[in-house]
């Protein structure tokens, strides 16, 4: 009985320790946590040659592309709604066309928005 | 059914249930006569998944096994290729997954302790262990780019070299103290010890009955390890935990020593690391990577019991058939025998006391 008691009273004393401590969460929007260098967030591409090497990497097919007339790329999407940002594309390209960015909010009003386009449209003149 | 008896959903949406587990109790006043785990709900399909993708379309997928300690089914997977390519890692690289896995255990268990006294209706050790984890999930952070969804460990090795080792260093440096706050708040807790202390009481054979594994068959009193055979820890000075109480105190005592023993391997491998070794690793080409017609298998022991991975290969780039086993499968199971006769009370205590994570038994 005399341990239950005193580790009752041990086990208060370190609750009420903890009472004047500061609070570990942040109000979220207002405040952010710091985010470091290798966090995946959305992608990004500049300059992609077109090798496919994404498309066979990216477990979820949230990529495509088209090629125009003179074999160059356009139309470059990544569908965010599918995008699971494991990271694989960005780890495997081989020209560093893809690039990882620390922007991780992703709500949005309109469906349109979740798809990313880049490396412009398709021309074929 | 006789007309004095009533049946009782508990869960899915339970709060207590760790996920969505369905148990089917069918009550004598507060007794349970019978219990029917059903079990689904978290169904995703992965090893269905694994057929249509190729090993490295479904190396980023398997961190969602169990997404508490995603590092051990990555290694797994990594482990399958690398045996069926012959590729002998470096010690550095053993060095490094060591840490990690460790590190992604003490996570889990403390998770564990947290919800397992939130069961049991202690609320501030639950923050108290997640405020820890935090600090281990902000270092994987760090290194690997997400807290939870890795896809660091690699066909071959690992992602980078190893980072930020005074984190790490002062994770190690400073659990030990707070495992003591915890142990203080509630090993000797009165109401604690009698809410677990005889309830669900796992005897030896039936443990080995029902294929337990992991912390739980430990905690009955078998000494079986497999960290100790595998050549991932082969150097690590470690004994593994064997209590003989069997029952729930005791399976949560081994957890907290799990911890204790996992700081152990992980400050030695940071001895190995302050060596500043290069970091030498053949990595496998993974873009159109075929294994050999066969099987293979690989297993390891992961939180909640040894998990392993079965590759069946025709010789293409994706496997013809894969299967998991997961410890977690097998401690639901063994809920139909545990909970008979006990009170509808003890039962949160007794399925919480297993350890039990619902994406890893549905898959």
């Amino acid at each position: 009985m005399f341990v239950g008691i005193k580790s009752t009273f041990e086990g208060l004393i370190t609750v009420f320790k903890h009472l004047f401590k500061r609070a570990v969460t942040l109000e979220y929007p207002e405040k952010k946590r710091a985010l470091n260098d290798s966090f995946r967030g959305k992608l990004e591409v500049n300059g992609c040659i077109g090798c496919g090497v994404c498309l066979k990497v990216c477990p979820t097919g949230a990529i495509s592309y088209q090629k125009d007339g003179n074999a160059k790329v356009c139309n470059y999407k990544i569908d965010l709604k599918k995008c699971i940002f494991c990271g694989n594309c960005y780890y495997y390209c081989p020209t560093g066309a893809i690039k990882i960015t620390k922007d991780y909010e992703l709500a949005s009003e309109n469906k349109e928005d979740l798809i990313l386009k880049y490396e412009g449209e398709c021309r074929n003149d | 059914m006789t007309l004095t008896t009533f049946k009782l959903n508990l869960g899915p949406q339970h709060p207590s249930t760790h996920g969505v587990l369905r148990l089917l109790l069918e009550l004598d006043g507060e007794k349970i006569l019978s219990c029917e785990p059903d079990v689904g709900y978290l169904h995703r399909g992965m090893e269905k998944m694994a057929e249509k993708l190729s090993y490295i379309q479904y190396l980023p997928l398997v961190d969602r096994i169990d997404y508490l300690a995603g590092f051990f089914y990555s290694e797994l997977l990594c482990r399958i290729v690398e045996k069926a390519l012959n590729v002998e890692l470096s010690d550095k690289v053993r060095v490094i997954r060591v840490i990690l896995l460790e590190l992604n255990r003490i996570a889990s268990h403390l998770l564990w302790i947290g919800a397992f006294l939130m069961d049991l209706g202690a609320t501030s050790p639950f923050f108290y262990a997640f405020r820890e984890r935090e600090m281990i999930l902000n270092y994987f952070e760090k290194l690997t780019g997400q807290r939870m969804m890795y896809n660091y460990f690699v066909f071959g090795g690992v992602r980078k070299d190893i980072e930020f080792l005074e984190d790490i260093q002062n994770i190690i440096s400073i659990l030990p103290q707070k495992l003591n706050d915890y142990e203080k708040i509630i090993t000797e807790n009165p109401i604690f010890k009698r809410r677990c202390i005889n309830k669900g009481v796992l005897e030896k054979n039936v443990a080995l009955d029902y294929s337990i594994t992991g912390v739980n068959l430990r905690a009955s009193g078998v000494d079986f390890d497999l960290r100790k055979n595998d050549y991932l820890y082969k150097g690590f000075d470690f004994s593994s935990v064997v209590l003989e109480g069997k029952d729930a105190w005791s399976r949560y005592k081994a957890r907290i020593l799990e911890i204790k023993e996992s700081i152990k391997i992980i400050s030695q491998a940071l001895d190995y690391l302050s060596k500043n070794e290069k970091l030498e690793q053949k990595l496998i080409n993974p873009i159109n990577l075929k294994l050999d017609n066969g099987e293979y298998y690989q297993e390891i022991e992961a939180p909640r019991g040894i998990a392993s991975c079965y590759v069946k290969s025709v010789g293409e780039d994706k496997p013809y058939r894969l299967k998991w086993r997961t410890g977690s499968y097998y401690s639901v199971n063994l809920l139909r025998k545990l909970l008979v006769g006990e009170y509808l009370n003890d039962a949160i205590a007794i399925a919480g006391s297993l350890d039990i994570i619902l994406p890893e038994v549905d898959k």
